[in-house]
């Protein structure tokens, strides 16, 4: 690890400023950032940390959508969304280790968008809209591909707002030591139809399966899913598994999600 | 006086007929309390006056020149001292039971990971600072990383006997298969440190490693000084299985750095220095070849391999060890090829060649009881040979029929369905078997035992890498002398002891075993003359002496210390007959349809390994050795780029050794009644590798009973599972 400096603001307008210096970069719980420095795969000047920042932290419910500040780390979301989104708040629940969760930050994994991350599935079937210092992004304009999205220079997500669907249900695939998903697939029927993303699959990250949506919002039982399948060019192949494994899995895991969805 | 025994005959059953009743009971570890407490000193643990520390660096090329060490771009950084290179550094560790130095290679690079330089620093942290911001320059040269790529093969003279082209003309049923294992580390649980001091023109080292008698003369080869300047201490050592079989860079790393810098020198291997340059385990591709007639008779039996090595390594897998002695058949062959490789080299990892070579014989064996229609069990009972294949030996003894009966009746074989019927919800449910071999040796091996009054001391540079050794040697003198096993104090791994064997090949316990067995009769002769009655009359219990009518207690009758010291080596038994460990492997699993998930439900291994020392330490080794199966079979592979033989899975994480959620509670051991009169004055036979033996095919098999499918490449990873399904 490099040297650098550090600061705690308690306010956004704060770490916005204090963002504005060369090579600063904000540090949510560091599950991502913090190993990368140590590897020195990074070497920012200064680290900006968000955990202070009172207005970043918790969750809200406001009428059909929850609202969870982008410092909220997965173990709070893992409790208190137990009852009100089951999906989500199991999904939290399934980050990494005790560890990981009491550190690791929503804001930290949608910005960092790992191909492999779960949050980012649940934000492109949940439809969720990810909010900034400057501006509100809907999820499908947000993941842009391999850990890239929208985000500008120096802008911090203070916010993710789910609307909570009438049924959900996300299916992690776990990679044994790691705990990140091989394949994740999260299902969401909403009102006006059915959401399926699928994330540690592809070569682009994140990524929403179109066919089955369409299938799905006709009929939504594992069945309708017969006749689909998913091509195997442009899945990741790796240690764990090759694409068309992962393309298999895709499938596997979008019917069991279905069927366990509430 | 020492004594000096050759095994040149079969040896009278004395541990049966000694009265202290300790030998194969399942007595604690006595180093066990002082494990789990963290007051056993492992290498790394030492701290010494003045002690500098000291990192390896890697060379990030695979093939050519450092021109230049950029000592000069880490120098001024606080608490660097220095940064060493040398003509006598070691550019990986000696192969077992080499004695010599390893390849110096001066400033050539062999290797990715190669270590060439020992950066030196006031503390740790320091140290690794330096060495990660070195900044060196190489002369770069084209070299293969890659088996399949590389144009430097070199193939050997098939061994043979019969005519295998013949018999295969003959066979009614002819299978021919192709499998292959991927590269396995040894992953010990304490990683390859060592702390070197000088003094007065002589080194101590303070190492990790298995074979002391052996490390010594390659410490001194390697810096070109006298075998008596060198004194090396290995009294505890976290796990080795071959990795530390021979001495390391990080050895000679810290010798030499202490030398030059006049202080103690601490060097400590990251995991990653481990992956990147310990001897690690071939990758194979194996052909195995069955002919057999229509009645399951073998008449062919082929088993080639190609392996990989660095250029200079002597060692090459023996893949078709066993393949060589398991079954009987008119014509045998076994090539093997040794592809030449820029990449970690590969040497002994436990259960060298048995532990890759049985999984494909035994998944051969499978396939072609399958195709004749014949029970797997029957097949390999049709098959046994009468004597040695190859050489026409006698098999000293061989229980391996019991092996395969008795494990059948246990496990419930009997009930087994056909192939791809059984399923629970997502679950298809096969059994396995295969049959499991290790040749048994013994190797040249001295110890001295001393009694003073009703208290013993055994004295050996063996080690106990975490098998046990304290507890046997302390079992087989207490035997001997008529007193608890906590009367004996046990001292290993000073190379200022007599010169043992060292823990490898499996043949620690036997030989440091006989030897200490040996050290502590010769004392009973001693006893008996005290107590005047001839040594075949003498009966030594709980401290007490008898014999013709006299008795009395050691601490009386002992009055000065008596010593006793011998020394062991194979004879003549050896050229007369084989020895070696049989048993039989029964495995459970339960195959996920959908995901390609495989869960090991139950295993079973019935062992015929000689006379057991210790039920519960033999039991140990022989459930390790059914876990190695385990991660043989679903998950253990070193990965690597294969353009410049860079390791990428260097750690714990990305190469996955069974866990114990990988490893079913029901995990079954016995042992049969054995005592191998040809192998050694105690009877035993090696313990530490059978249980890898074939565990792995016993799995693999059990797989493709489950789902109706082979997988021929290991580990059975999701993946492969999934597509092994496909239409
Ligand atoms: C062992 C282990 C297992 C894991 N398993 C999983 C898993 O199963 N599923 C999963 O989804 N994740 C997993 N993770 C990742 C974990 O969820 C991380 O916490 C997360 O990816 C990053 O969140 P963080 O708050 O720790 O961010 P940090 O590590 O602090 O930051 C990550 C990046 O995001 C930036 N950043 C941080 N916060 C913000 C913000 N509010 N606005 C803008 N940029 C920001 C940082 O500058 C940095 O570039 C695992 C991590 C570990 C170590």
């Amino acid at each position: 690890m490099y040297a650098f400096d550090i600061e705690r603001p308690t306010t956004v307008a704060e770490a916005v400023n204090a963002l504005k210096t060369d090579e600063a970069q904000p540090l949510g719980g560091g599950q991502t950032l913090i190993p990368t420095l140590k590897a020195r795969l990074a070497a920012p000047s200064k680290l900006v940390s968000l955990s202070a920042i009172a207005e970043m932290i918790g969750i809200s419910r406001e009428g059909s959508t929850i609202r969870i500040g982008g410092a909220t780390t997965h173990g709070q979301v893992a409790t208190e969304l137990a009852e009100s989104y089951p999906a989500l708040g199991y999904l939290a629940s399934k980050i990494g280790d005790p560890a990981v969760r009491n550190r690791g930050t929503i804001g930290g994994s949608v910005a960092n968008n790992d191909p492999a991350a779960c949050y980012p599935a649940a934000c492109l079937a949940s439809g969720a809209t990810i909010t900034t210092n400057t501006r509100d992004i809907a999820a499908d304009d947000f993941f842009l591909g391999m850990f890239e999205t929208a985000l500008e220079e120096d802008e911090i997500v203070t916010a993710v707002t789910f609307p909570v669907p009438q049924k959900a249900d996300y299916q992690k695939f776990e990679q044994p030591a790691s705990r990140f998903p091989l394949v994740g697939v999260f299902v969401a029927k909403h009102d006006d139809g059915v959401r399926v993303a699928v994330t540690g699959a592809s070569e682009s990250g994140v990524f929403r399966w179109t066919e089955a949506e369409e299938a799905l919002s006709a009929d939504f039982s594992a069945g309708a899913l017969d006749g689909l399948s998913v091509d195997a060019d442009g899945m990741i192949t790796d240690l764990h598994g090759d694409g068309a494994y992962r393309a298999h899995l895709i499938k596997v895991l979008t019917g069991r999600a279905v069927t366990a969805s509430r | 006086m020492k004594d000096h025994f050759t095994m040149d005959e079969p040896q009278p059953r004395v541990l049966d007929e000694t009265k202290q009743g300790v030998i194969g009971t399942p007595m604690d570890r006595p180093d066990g309390a002082r494990k789990v407490s963290g007051t056993a000193g492992y290498a790394a643990d030492h701290k010494v006056e003045g002690m500098a520390h000291g990192v390896l660096v890697r060379a990030t090329i695979s093939r050519g020149r450092v021109t230049d060490i950029g000592r000069a771009s880490v120098m001024d950084l606080d608490g660097v001292i220095e940064v060493v290179t040398d003509p006598r550094m070691t550019r990986n560790p000696a192969q077992g039971m080499a004695g010599e130095a390893p390849v110096q290679p001066g400033d050539d690079v062999h290797y990715h990971g190669q270590p060439i330089a020992v950066v030196v620093a006031e503390t740790f942290e320091a140290a690794r600072d330096a060495a990660q911001r070195l900044v060196v320059t190489y002369r770069k040269e084209d070299a293969a990383s890659d088996p399949d790529a590389t144009p430097d093969t070199e193939v050997g003279d098939p061994e043979t006997a019969g005519d295998f082209d013949a018999a295969w003309a003959k066979a009614d049923v002819r299978l021919d298969r192709t499998y292959t294992t991927p590269s396995q580390v040894s992953a010990a649980m304490e990683p390859h440190a060592a702390i070197a001091e000088w003094t007065d023109g002589r080194v101590e080292l303070r190492s990790s490693l298995q074979m002391v008698r052996f490390n010594k003369a390659e410490l001194a080869d390697t810096l070109g000084i006298d075998a008596d300047r060198v004194r090396i201490l290995s009294p505890f050592v976290g796990g080795g299985f071959g990795s530390k079989l021979g001495l390391g860079p990080e050895a000679v790393a810290a010798a030499i750095a202490s030398e030059k810098l006049g202080r103690p020198v601490r060097v400590v291997m990251s995991r990653q220095n481990v992956f990147d340059a310990v001897l690690r385990r071939s990758e194979t591709r194996q052909r195995v070849r069955l002919g057999a007639s229509k009645d399951g008779q073998l008449l062919a039996l082929s088993h080639d391999d190609r392996v990989s090595n660095l250029d200079g390594e002597g060692f090459a897998e023996p893949v078709s060890q066993a393949s060589q002695f398991l079954y009987r058949a008119d014509g045998l062959s076994f090539t093997q090829t040794v592809a030449r490789i820029a990449a970690t080299p590969a040497g002994s990892v436990r259960a060298p060649g048995e532990a890759v070579g049985m999984v494909a014989l035994e998944a051969a064996m499978d396939e072609l009881a399958d195709e004749l229609g014949v029970d797997p069990v029957e097949l390999r009972l049709n098959n046994l040979p009468d004597t040695h294949p190859m050489d026409g030996r006698a098999f000293s003894t061989r229980r391996l029929a019991d092996c395969l009966q008795d494990g059948a009746a246990r496990f419930g074989w009997a009930d087994r369905w056909t192939r791809g019927t059984r399923r629970e919800g997502d679950w298809l449910i096969g059994m396995g078997v295969a049959s499991a071999a290790r040749s048994n040796m013994l190797v040249k091996s001295a110890a001295r035992v001393r009694l003073q009054g009703d208290r013993a001391v055994v004295e050996t540079d063996m080690t106990d890498i975490g098998t046990g050794t304290y507890a046997i040697l302390s079992q087989i003198a207490g035997e001997m002398l008529g007193l608890s096993p906590d009367r004996v104090d046990v001292r290993l791994g000073d190379s200022d002891l007599p010169g043992a064997s060292g823990s490898g090949g499996s043949f620690g316990a036997s030989s440091a075993g006989s030897a200490t067995f040996l050290a502590a009769k010769r004392i009973r002769r001693d006893i008996a003359r005290k107590l005047g009655c001839p040594e075949d009359a003498l009966t030594l219990q709980n401290g007490r002496a008898r014999g013709d009518n006299r008795e009395a207690d050691l601490s009386e009758l002992i009055d000065q210390e008596l010593v006793g010291e011998a020394e062991i080596e194979a004879g003549k038994t050896d050229e007369s007959h084989f020895s070696a460990g049989f048993g039989a492997h029964f495995a459970e699993v339960a195959v996920n349809e959908w995901t390609g998930e495989v869960r090991v439900r139950r295993m079973l291994a019935v062992m015929s390994m000689g006379r057991i020392l210790n039920e519960k330490t033999a039991r140990s080794q022989a459930l390790g050795g059914m876990i190695w199966g385990i991660g043989t079979a679903l998950t253990e592979e070193v990965q690597s780029d294969a353009r410049d033989g860079h390791v990428v899975t260097r750690d714990l994480a990305n190469y996955h050794v069974p866990s114990h959620a990988d490893v079913p509670g029901d995990m079954q051991v016995v042992f049969l009644e054995e005592r191998d009169d040809w192998a050694n004055p105690i009877q035993t036979k090696g313990i530490g590798e059978l249980g890898i033996s074939g565990a792995g095919a016993a799995v693999i098999n059990a797989i493709s009973h489950a789902t109706g499918h082979r997988t021929y490449d290991c580990p059975a990873l999701p993946d492969r599972v999934i597509s092994s399904l496909a239409p």
